[in-house]
C-alpha cells in the first residue's frame, strides 16, 4: 500500500525533472543568444547587443530563482 | 592487468557517476551566470565609442611628394596597417585605410573623366573619396578615414576616423 508521502515524493520528482528540462532549454537559449551576438558583432552590427544582454540576465535570474526553489524543496523533504 | 590498473587508479564508478539534482542546478546556474556575464560584456563593448581613435602622429611625406590625381601608399599606425594618401584632382589631401571592408583586399585610387574613387579590384567594390562611404559592390561598411594634418609643407597622420556603426 502506497502512503501519501510516496505520492508526494513522486509528484516532487516530476516537478524537479520538469524544472531540469526547462533549465536545460534556457541554457541552450543563452548559448544561442551569446553566439548570435558574437557573430553579429563580428559582422559589424551591434543593435541586438542590449536586448540580448537583458534576455541573458533575465534567464540567469530565472535559473537562480529555480536553484533557490530546489534548495527549498530539498530542505522540506 | 585489470586488477593492477584498478589498484593504481582506484575510481569509485558509482560515486563518480552520481550527480545530485542540486549539483546539476548549481552547475547550470553557474554556467548561465558566465554566459550572462559574457553577453553583458559584449554589449558593454559595443557601446564603447569607436568612431574616432587617436594614435601617435606620424609624418607621411611632404606636400610636393604627391601630385594632384595621384596616391601614395603608407603605413599607419602600425607597419602592417596599410593606408593610402590621395591628392584629389582639386588638390585636397585625403587618407584612407587600404583594406577593403569586404574581404581586406588592397584598394586602389582611380581617377578619370572628372570622377575619382577608391576601387577594390577583387569584387568590384568602390568607395567615395569624400568620406569613404560605399559607392557600389559588396563592402558592408564605409572605409575608415585617416585624419590628416598639414604642418608646414609636411603631411602628418594623426588618427583614424571610422564610420562603422557602433
Amino acid at each position: 500500500m502506497n502512503t501519501p508521502e510516496f505520492y508526494r515524493r513522486r509528484q516532487k520528482a516530476v516537478v524537479i525533472v520538469g524544472m531540469m528540462l526547462f533549465q536545460l532549454l534556457l541554457f541552450f537559449m543563452q548559448i544561442w543568444l551569446f553566439v548570435m551576438l558574437l557573430e553579429s558583432m563580428l559582422g559589424g552590427h551591434s543593435h541586438m547587443a542590449l536586448p540580448a544582454a537583458i534576455a541573458s540576465v533575465v534567464i540567469m535570474a530565472l535559473n537562480l530563482w529555480m536553484l533557490r526553489g530546489i534548495n527549498l524543496l530539498s530542505r522540506s523533504s | 592487468m585489470n586488477d593492477e590498473l584498478k589498484q593504481e587508479f582506484p575510481v569509485e564508478w558509482e560515486d563518480d557517476h552520481f550527480v545530485t539534482r542540486r549539483e546539476f542546478f548549481k552547475f547550470m546556474t553557474f554556467a548561465s551566470g558566465g554566459l550572462a556575464l559574457g553577453t553583458a560584456a559584449l554589449a558593454t563593448y559595443s557601446y564603447l565609442p569607436k568612431h574616432e581613435r587617436s594614435f601617435e602622429a606620424a609624418k607621411i611625406c611632404t606636400v610636393a611628394d604627391v601630385k594632384a590625381g595621384a596616391a601614395l601608399a603608407f603605413s599607419y599606425p602600425r607597419p602592417a596597417d596599410l593606408c593610402l594618401l590621395i591628392r584629389k584632382l582639386d588638390g585636397e589631401f585625403v587618407g584612407f585605410t587600404r583594406r577593403c571592408t569586404h574581404l581586406s583586399c588592397p584598394i586602389e585610387y582611380e581617377a578619370g573623366q572628372g570622377t575619382e574613387r577608391l576601387y577594390c579590384p577583387c569584387h568590384n567594390g568602390a568607395f567615395s573619396l569624400d568620406d569613404g562611404h560605399v559607392l557600389k559592390g559588396p563592402p558592408p561598411h564605409p572605409l575608415p578615414q585617416i585624419k590628416l594634418e598639414i604642418r608646414g609643407d609636411e603631411i602628418w597622420a594623426i588618427g583614424i576616423k571610422s564610420e562603422k556603426p557602433a
